[in-house]
């Protein structure tokens, strides 16, 4: 707490402001739904996420396919494709501004009540928050050089002239380990490869020095070496600039590598939320056990089967009462489970559960 | 680059000697010869043609030569500028044809550049505000566009017009200006009537292009570079103008030699209907007249604006897509 | 498949979980069927396009004269008057029209036809009049509707010889209406001979395929037809303008079977490299068999949807050539020949509707694109 402590001397907060926080977040997403209001009904995206984002930490978000993981990114950056749209909840913004004279100030922003195309939200968009996503083969603009894009984006945010921010880029992309960075610069994206392109993506994104960046899968589309080069880079430059990543994966042994904390997300809700210790080797929602069973270990003795988890993940135009998960519990208690989504329990300090099994509160939905 | 160039004027080479055939072919393939049905006729309106022009003209033409001595004959000719002679107005294909082609091509690439303008304007409106009704609407006028032939609409249209606003929309220019030289208030009148033959010969184009464009920049808008953009601050006209648009063209370049033809198609018959100092009106009627000459020669240009003109696209293309342009260079 | 499933990409198709559907079992062609079934604009087409078929069919019996018959006193008359009103001045159920007089305006030296209103003509339905044959064997004279005394009725005007223009629209429709689908018919022969050789044997086969290819799209399409249209010989007893139609049909696939020889080369192509055709070279099958056992039935629905595609281009190829005069030529009509009569704008403004076979070429090219769409969305929902 002397960190944080510290930090209060030198920032003006509101007084509910510091009392809400225990710790210092930078993303604060409180009870938010994004739905699709599709031609077959609507889809339930995010039905109530809750997230803490601690600033200058790694926090890492798993969870199978559809369960909103690249929803959660899009909703933060107000990039949420029609016909989805934030129904409710807000994204808080814990802006720090370093004036002049050297105080620095915080602001928060409830994201959710700027317009997506507004240009304070614009402003945000790779300024506070960026963002690289998990196809390097077509995340670049095929028509324009490496050069030509990162410029783009330093000089949206910074009041540079062309022929420095072609130098900044230059030098984002030496900071990325890129080999031979300046003539990379004139490079179009097909003339790099899968790694070097997502060195390039990173070096775009990391280019006006944002305080959060938000990775989704960013490696998931590479071969098992680059992958580990590219979360190195991620991992230094990280600790380098000392800024927020929030890590979107599928892959828990990533997970185990990068993160600090994780949240697990079923369905559109974060159903467990821990650091990286305690998710491992104490977890306590029944997906995220089944979902660390799920995975192979090299050199366990017994020949037993791995184990996967009953049945896929619903169809996401279908309501279920209850724990999302009673269909696929393996702990499902019938009359229970069924009823009402369980409320966050604090299992132990800082580890939040959503189940049954260690709360008995349930949570009358608003809105749903 | 270079090398991707000389490939493609090594293709237009080969194509250039087939076209020429082709040519020749038309000139053969009426049934007759065309000296002697000409000569009948003059004949029979009564004209007189001594012995030794006769012989002259099947000299010049090979007449009683062979075949391939005949092609030689004509194709040595024509690319010496010497396309022959219109058996209709006696006179060499060559002072024919030159003004009424300028006047076509010019036309045909105004036409170009209107169907473009209006096609990506559309396209790129109904895939960024998609179901809307103007979409709608759109995509109504888009089926019309695609089934009313040209020389129909350009009929209706003269018809509106003349009703309307009692304009004489037919031909390039009023009666008044036709032998003028070119002053600013000729080109004023010269506007006045190009206007229908471009909407007309370019309303089928249009609506096809503007389908196109709708259907690339709606997959364009769903790639991942387009997020990229977002993602980094760009606004959303820049993201949709610089980034997905951009992408979105290359179909539209790769179509141009589709719709060259097209164009070039309707030009000739709208300028039929609309009596226009066109090669159409000529062509055609050559055509019925059996005029072969003038009519295989008019051909031929028009083939070679053509390869030109794809030429022109596939170099375009390369320039505007660096796959292509570094992938061949 | 709608936006939010585009934009969630592979997310969402792995999540996709059917209730209990048999979808999964239906062969290719049910499924394609089903699609073109959900498809409004196709379903207008291909009932749209049953209709008019039914009608050219029976053009003799719809029409109350023969598209022939002449009257010199009805030249470029107007549409007849028809009304409920009767003789007694009284609204009722039997329709009249009124004898026209043929009167000369001195002024602008132009014959008006004025219907003397106090004469009264009752229409009748199936009324004698012009015999016809229909299916080749039918012998008739019964019309759909006429009058007792023989008076014409003229619904849609006359033209310059004053003959019947609903007579005349309706059996251009039987010329314009075969002409796409004769040319497609041959267009498919075409294409899907050069099409599979050049993609089934590649090498030199293929680059000489390839060559024919490009020069024959490198014309400009009409001057290239009218070209060869006027090529033709002229019409006499040895060659009937029905021989011209079926060579004006020629000259149009002529060109038409490019685009398709082109696809199915690429189609083939890749199936060259498909499992399938692996297993039934190892097999020991005969080229013949692997084209068309192997690969025709998986290209078949490709074929369909370019040919239908091309339908409309093929029709509105006809009525320009005819409009020219290079095409369909007397005693046969077409509705673009039936369009050169209004090539001028005087005649035009004083005869408008000259330009109704236009209508019935942009209705009938309208339909044939509705069900082209149709079945491309049905064959392949990805594609433009």
């Amino acid at each position: 707490m002397t960190a944080e402590e510290k930090m209060t001397t030198t920032t003006t907060q509101t007084a509910e402001e510091t009392a809400a926080r225990a710790v210092d977040n930078i993303l604060t997403i409180r009870k938010l739904r994004t739905w699709f209001f599709t031609d077959l009904g609507i889809s339930r995206a995010l039905n109530g996420v809750d997230l803490d984002v601690p600033r200058g930490k790694v926090l890492g978000i798993v969870g199978e396919s559809g369960c909103g993981k690249s929803v959660t990114s899009l909703s933060i950056l107000r990039l949420v494709p029609r016909p989805g749209r934030i129904v409710s909840g807000e994204i808080l913004l814990h802006r720090r501004r370093k004036a002049p004279d050297g105080t620095i100030t915080e602001e928060t922003i409830d994201l959710t009540k700027l317009h997506p195309q507004s240009p304070e939200m614009r402003a945000i968009r790779g300024a506070e928050i960026a963002m690289i996503f998990q196809e390097p083969m077509t995340s670049l603009n095929p028509c324009y050089t490496i050069g030509n894009q990162i410029m783009e984006a330093i000089l949206l945010h910074q009041d540079v002239s062309k022929r420095e921010a072609w130098e900044l880029a230059g030098d984002m992309l030496e900071k990325v380990g890129m080999p031979n960075p300046r003539q990379v610069l004139l490079r179009y994206p097909h003339e790099l490869s899968g790694g070097m392109r997502q060195r390039a993506m990173i070096a775009m994104a990391l280019s006006c020095e944002p305080s959060i960046l938000i990775a989704d899968e960013p490696t998931t589309a590479l071969d098992v070496t680059t992958e580990a080069q590219i979360l190195d880079l991620m991992r230094d430059l990280q600790a380098d600039i000392g800024m927020t990543i929030i890590y979107i994966t599928h892959n828990l042994g990533v997970i185990a590598q990068m993160c600090d904390e994780v949240a697990v997300m079923y369905l559109g809700r974060v159903v467990e939320r821990a650091s990286v210790e305690d998710l491992f080797y104490n977890p306590r929602h029944p997906y995220t056990k089944a979902l660390l069973d799920s995975i192979p270990h090299v050199g366990s003795r017994t020949k037993r089967r791995l184990a996967s988890i009953r049945g896929v993940v619903p169809d996401p135009y279908a309501t279920i009462s209850g724990c999302p998960f009673h269909p696929r519990c393996d702990a499902y208690m019938p009359g229970k489970c069924d009823q009402l989504v369980p409320a966050p329990a604090n299992v132990a300090p800082n580890h939040m559960v959503r189940c049954y099994l260690y709360s008995d509160e349930g949570e009358v939905e608003n809105g749903g | 680059m270079t090398g991707y160039i000389l490939r493609r004027l090594g293709y237009m080479a080969i194509l250039i000697v087939l076209v020429a055939v082709v040519g020749f072919i038309i000139i053969e393939l009426p049934p007759g010869s065309y000296l002697e049905v000409e000569l009948d006729r003059i004949r029979a309106l009564g004209g007189d043609i001594n012995q030794a022009m006769i012989d002259a003209l099947k000299q010049q033409y090979g007449v009683d030569q062979p075949l391939h001595i005949r092609f030689w004959k004509w194709l040595s000719g024509f690319v010496r500028g010497d396309f022959g002679l219109s058996f209709e107005y006696w006179t060499p294909v060559s002072k024919l044809i030159w003004l009424r082609l300028w006047y076509t091509i010019f036309t045909s690439l105004l036409t170009l550049v209107f169907q473009w303008v209006v096609a990506i304007f559309i396209g790129v409106y109904s895939a960024t505000h998609r179901y809307s009704p103007l979409d709608y609407l759109f995509t109504v006028l888009q089926f019309i566009g695609l089934s009313v032939p040209a020389f129909l609409l350009a009929l209706l249209l003269m018809v509106v017009v003349h009703r309307t606003l009692g304009w004489h929309v037919s031909g390039f220019n009023s009666p008044e200006f036709q032998d003028l030289p070119w002053n600013w208030a000729k080109i004023v009148d010269f506007a006045k009537h190009v206007w229908l033959p471009i909407v007309v010969v370019g309303a089928n184009g249009t609506a096809w292009l503007s389908r196109v464009m709708r259907a690339n920049l709606l997959d364009v808008l769903n790639m991942q570079y387009v997020q990229t953009a977002r993602s980094k601050g760009v606004k959303e006209n820049v993201v949709i103008w610089k980034h997905a648009v951009r992408n979105a063209i290359h179909p539209l370049i790769m179509v141009l030699g589709a719709s060259l033809p097209a164009i070039i198609s309707g030009q000739l018959i709208v300028g039929v209907v609309l009596n226009l100092p066109t090669v159409g009106p000529l062509y055609f009627r050559a055509l019925m007249n059996q005029d072969m000459y003038l009519a295989a020669s008019i051909l031929m240009f028009l083939t070679f604006a053509l390869l030109i003109g794809n030429l022109l696209a596939d170099i375009l293309l390369a320039i505007v897509d660096p796959r292509i342009r570094l992938g061949e260079g | 498949m709608t936006e939010t499933a585009q934009v969630q990409g592979q997310e969402r198709a792995e999540v996709w979980v059917e209730p209990i559907s048999e979808v999964g079992q239906y062969s290719q062609w049910k499924l394609m069927r089903m699609r073109f079934a959900r498809n409004k604009l196709a379903m207008i087409g291909s009932i749209g396009l049953l209709v008019l078929y039914i009608i050219v069919v029976l053009a003799p019996f719809l029409a109350p004269t023969d598209y022939m018959r002449q009257n010199a006193d009805y030249v470029y008359g107007p549409p007849s008057k028809l009304t409920f009103r009767g003789p007694d001045g009284k609204l009722g159920l039997r329709l009249y029209t009124h004898p026209v007089t043929t009167v000369l305006d001195k002024e602008t030296f132009r014959w008006m036809y004025m219907p003397d209103k106090t004469k009264f003509e009752p229409v009748v339905l199936f009324a004698k009049g012009d015999p016809y044959t229909l299916f080749g064997i039918i012998k008739s004279d019964i019309h759909l509707f006429g009058t007792r005394s023989g008076m014409r009725i003229y619904l849609l005007g006359a033209d310059s010889l004053g003959r019947d223009m609903l007579a005349r629209i309706l059996m251009g429709g039987r010329i314009s209406m075969t002409v796409g689908l004769l040319g497609v018919a041959l267009t498919i022969v075409f294409g899907t001979i050069f099409g599979t050789a050049s993609g089934y044997y590649g090498g030199f086969i293929d680059d000489m395929m390839q060559r024919l290819v490009e020069l024959i799209q490198s014309f400009p399409t009409v001057p290239l037809w009218a070209a060869l249209s006027a090529a033709l010989p002229n019409i006499s007893e040895e060659f009937t303008a029905l021989d011209r139609y079926f060579l004006i049909t020629l000259i149009l696939s002529l060109v038409n079977w490019t685009g398709l020889a082109r696809q199915l080369r690429a189609k083939v192509m890749a199936y060259n490299r498909a499992d399938f055709t692996q297993a039934a070279l190892a097999a020991g099958a005969s080229d013949a068999r692997i084209i068309f056992v192997h690969m025709m039935p998986n290209a078949a629905s490709h074929i369909i949807v370019v040919a239908a595609l091309s339908i409309p281009g093929m029709i509105l190829g006809e009525t320009s050539l005819s409009f020219l005069g290079l095409g369909i030529l007397p005693p046969l009509v077409s509705w673009g020949a039936l369009l050169r009569d209004a090539q001028n704008l005087n005649t035009v403004l004083m005869a408008p509707w000259l330009m109704i076979p236009g209508i019935a070429v942009i209705i009938a090219v309208l339909l044939f694109s509705f069900l082209g769409d149709g079945l491309r969305d049905a064959v392949d929902p990805y594609s433009i």
